[in-house]
C-alpha cells in the first residue's frame, strides 16, 4: 500500500486514526507491517501490499 | 450479471441459475453490469478525484477511474480479489463495504453489487456465491451500503450503485430516502432477464 493511503483509512471498528508500522518497503510503497488503532489498540495486517481491515471476527470466516 | 448461464438451468421465472454462472472462478470477473456501471463512473470522474469502488473484484471499475484521472482505490472482502485488483495495478484494501475510511474522503463511490435474489436453499458457501447472490429480496449487501456510504461522501460526493430491475430499484431508492440520500437513474440497459440499472445518490 502506498504511505498516502493512511489519510483516508481508519479503524473499521471506532473510525479512529491507524498508527503505521511498516516491517519491509520498496520505493513505491508498504510490502508488510501493521496498521494499529490509535484508539482501541486493535491490529491491522498488511500482507503483499494489502492491508487488511477487516474486523477480526470477519477474517475467520472466510469461505473456501 | 447477465447472459452468461443462457437457459440452461433457468428457473420458473426465467432466470439462470447461480450454478450456471459458477464455474471456477473465485473472483467475480468484468461482466455487463461492470461495463455499464465504468461507463457511468467515467462520464463523471474528474482529474484528482478521490474515488471507491466497493466490492472492486478483479479491480475493472476502478481502473476505469484511474484511467479518468481519479485517485482510486479499491476495497473488497475477498483476497483472491484483492489480489487480482492489485496486479492490475489498483490501490486495494481488504475490507467490508465502507468500513475502513475516514467520514467525507471520496468525491465518488461505486458499488457493484451482489445483486441476484436467491432463495437461501439455493445459495453456496464460497467467494463466488458471495459476489453474486443478493439474499432473498437481492438486497442483502445494497441496504448495509446505502446505511453507511453516506458518511465517506465528501459534502459534493456521490454515489453510483448498479443495481437489476430484480432488485427492485425504487424500493432501493426508498430505502436510500430514509437514509439520507436522494437518488435518480442515471444510466440503464435492457438485458434478456433484468434491466440494470445505475442508480445516482447523494446527500440530502
Amino acid at each position: 500500500m502506498k504511505e498516502d493511503l493512511m489519510d483516508i483509512i481508519c479503524c473499521p471498528l471506532d473510525k479512529h486514526d491507524l498508527d503505521l508500522e511498516v516491517e519491509d518497503r520498496d520505493d513505491e510503497e508498504i510490502l508488510s507491517g501493521q496498521l494499529v488503532c490509535t484508539e482501541c489498540g486493535e491490529v491491522f495486517p498488511i500482507e503483499d501490499g494489502i492491508p487488511n481491515l477487516l474486523p477480526p471476527d470477519m477474517r475467520d470466516e472466510a469461505p473456501a | 450479471m447477465t447472459g452468461e448461464g443462457g437457459n440452461d438451468g433457468a428457473d420458473d421465472a426465467g432466470r439462470p441459475s447461480l450454478a450456471d454462472q459458477r464455474g471456477v472462478e473465485s473472483v467475480y470477473q468484468p461482466a455487463e453490469d461492470s461495463a455499464l456501471l465504468a461507463r457511468a463512473v467515467r462520464e463523471r470522474v474528474g482529474d484528482g478525484d478521490q474515488t471507491l469502488d466497493v466490492g472492486t473484484g478483479s479491480g475493472f471499475v476502478a481502473a476505469a477511474m484511474a484511467e479518468a484521472g481519479a485517485d482510486a482505490v479499491g476495497v473488497d472482502v475477498n483476497p483472491l480479489a484483492c489480489q487480482q485488483a492489485r496486479e492490475r495495478g489498483v490501490t486495494v484494501v481488504r475490507g467490508n463495504l465502507v468500513d475502513p475510511f475516514h467520514e467525507e474522503s471520496f468525491d465518488l463511490v461505486a458499488f457493484n453489487p451482489p445483486y441476484l435474489p436467491t432463495p437461501s436453499e439455493r445459495e453456496w458457501d464460497d467467494w463466488m456465491e458471495q459476489a453474486l447472490s443478493g439474499g432473498e429480496d437481492g438486497r442483502r449487501l445494497v441496504d448495509p451500503f446505502l446505511e453507511s456510504v453516506g458518511r465517506v461522501l465528501a459534502p459534493d460526493g456521490e454515489a453510483l450503485l448498479l443495481v437489476s430491475s430484480l432488485t427492485d430499484p425504487d424500493a432501493v431508492r426508498e430505502y436510500a430516502r430514509q437514509h439520507g440520500l436522494a437518488g435518480e437513474r442515471v444510466a440503464s440497459e435492457k438485458h434478456p432477464y433484468e434491466q440494470l440499472v445505475v442508480l445516482r445518490f447523494v446527500r440530502v
